[in-house]
């Protein structure tokens, strides 16, 4: 007689799928998935209790290491959260490269997920292609301050470096070839009957999930929410840039991926903007103490990173280190709806849901 | 139109395969990097004045250095003993040549560390001396 049996199957730690070290724990039927279960956790390194012993400039290079894909506006947050503590204004040429270099790592940040979402799907070279373009984008960060990754460039007050000679000129260059790619990246993907075919209706929530989840970023977007903080609760300079909150109303994968490619043209347009009103000269650091002690009380701020809103409270008694310090971590946020996706859900479709997720693990781990 | 998304994505590709390579010759030719690159430190023990911002400073405590009197009685201060820094956790993060009033420790633009062992992972002050190529030439802001 024909019969079924439920089984538990490991996803993972080391699955390639996960982009690090993430595990699923899924108790299938056939190939529905009863329950899933995240198994959260390989890559932790508290990086907020290590912070208890840190100065505020020696905290700077362990956030490069949450989101290691776009770890500018890690490094913007927490000098953002010091500054805000401190009251200190940060001179606007710090605030313009600020902006650049936090856009160029969105515009990488994006490619890297396209890259690999498609990848996971079963499609090779887009990813090749989309290196291509993310390696002309860590070269001119990489210019900037040092690093490819890690970059370790914001300071409380300001940036670490000036633009090098030219490099404004560069990125200027790379606008109007990263838009001509764009439209190459949508003839070779978007436009694939066999993608469309994996991706469309499939992994859909609502508005209300997504909000009871406390989703954010492409994430919230893709269901009609338009929520962005740079619009919303604008911080730095970004009130002085015109750009659209791109919104799709589906809220299924392919909804996800749109958005992200609008978001990337988004930032495109705000770098260009950046790139006009680039101030001549200017002090690229405020006249901040040589220790940093934030004054006695707490501060949240949060800000929109590629991946959601990341936010950084501190509680500070007036000494050096924090007393406390807590980030708002958007992968660990955004992967809470993943077992309610996939409940009921064909195996086959697991790895399309949960690519368009969008996780680090070194953020969802911290 | 079925097929028809396909055909386009397979032009990309065509149009795609007669273009320059966009990938580097890494180990039979060096990779080109900025002057700014964080790569392996230099140390000159003639520059430095003991004054430790460096050990202080850094966010994963893998610098140690021990100072002595200075040889000639005449001059005061320090000069420098031992300086090692221990590479099996250093994350190259710059602090140290940021707070360095002296500039006696710099950035290199190498960064080839793999090694046997773990032990050889501790550089000493004559290795980090003699670590003198591709020296960064503008080290401040």
């Amino acid at each position: 007689m024909l019969r079924t049996e439920e089984m538990l199957l490991n996803v993972g730690p080391q699955h390639p799928s996960t982009h690090g070290v993430f595990r699923l724990i899924l108790k299938i039927d056939g190939e529905t998935i009863k329950e899933a279960k995240p198994v959260i956790g390989y890559l932790h390194r508290g990086t907020e209790k290590l912070a208890e012993d840190l100065q505020y400039t020696q905290i700077i290079p362990y956030t490069d290491r949450m989101d290691y894909v776009s770890a500018m506006t890690n490094n913007y947050v927490i000098c953002h959260a010091v500054e805000t503590m401190m009251g200190i204004e940060v001179p606007e040429r710090a605030e313009f490269l600020r902006v650049m270099a936090m856009e160029l790592g969105r515009v990488s940040s994006h490619l890297l997920w396209w890259g690999t979402f498609v990848l996971d799907l079963g499609a090779t070279s887009p990813l090749l292609y989309a290196f291509r373009e993310r390696e002309m984008i860590l070269n001119l960060l990489n210019e900037l301050s040092g690093a490819r990754l890690t970059f370790n460039y914001m300071r409380v007050g300001g940036v670490k470096w000036d633009a090098p000679e030219g490099w404004v000129d560069k990125v200027r260059e790379f606008i109007p070839h990263m838009r001509e790619q764009i439209k190459g990246y949508h003839d070779l993907v978007t436009g694939n009957e066999i993608f469309l075919n994996r991706v469309k209706g499939i992994g859909k929530y609502t508005k209300e999930d997504a909000l009871n989840y406390s989703l954010s970023g492409p994430n919230l977007r893709c269901t009609g929410v338009k929520w962005d903080l740079r619009k919303n609760e604008p911080y730095s300079i970004y009130d002085r840039f015109n750009f659209d909150v791109p919104v799709r109303e589906e809220g299924d994968v392919l909804s996800r991926y749109h958005v992200r490619f609008a978001e990337i043209e988004e930032a495109l347009k705000i770098l260009e903007q950046c790139v006009e009103q680039f101030p001549e000269e200017g002090p690229i650091l405020a006249k901040v103490p040589k220790i940093i002690k934030a004054p006695k009380g707490e501060a949240f701020v949060r800000i929109e990173s590629p991946r959601g809103e990341i936010g950084c409270y501190i509680a500070s008694d007036g000494k050096k280190e924090p007393y406390r310090l807590k980030f708002r971590r958007p992968s660990f946020y955004n992967l809470q709806i993943l077992p309610k996706l996939l409940e009921g859900e064909s195996i086959s479709n697991l790895i399309a849901i949960l690519g368009a997720v969008d996780i680090i693990l070194g953020e969802v781990d911290g | 139109m079925l097929g028809f998304g396909l055909a386009k994505g397979l032009k990309y590709t065509l149009k795609n395969l007669t273009k320059e390579k966009p990938t580097y010759d890494y180990p039979n030719k060096p990779i080109p990097l900025p002057d700014r690159f964080r790569g392996i430190q230099k140390f000159y023990p003639e520059k430095c004045i003991v004054c430790n911002q460096c050990a202080n400073i850094c966010p994963t405590d893998c610098i140690q250095l021990t100072g002595k009197k200075h040889p000639d009685p005449t001059k005061k201060g320090k000069v420098i003993d031992t300086y090692d820094i221990n590479f099996e956790i250093c994350i190259l993060c710059d602090l140290c040549t940021e707070v360095c009033p002296t500039e006696a420790i710099v950035m290199t633009n190498n960064f080839e560390l793999a090694e046997y062992s773990r032990d050889e992972l501790f550089k000493n002050l004559e290795w980090l001396d003699e670590n003198d190529e591709n020296v960064r030439k503008v080290n401040k802001a």
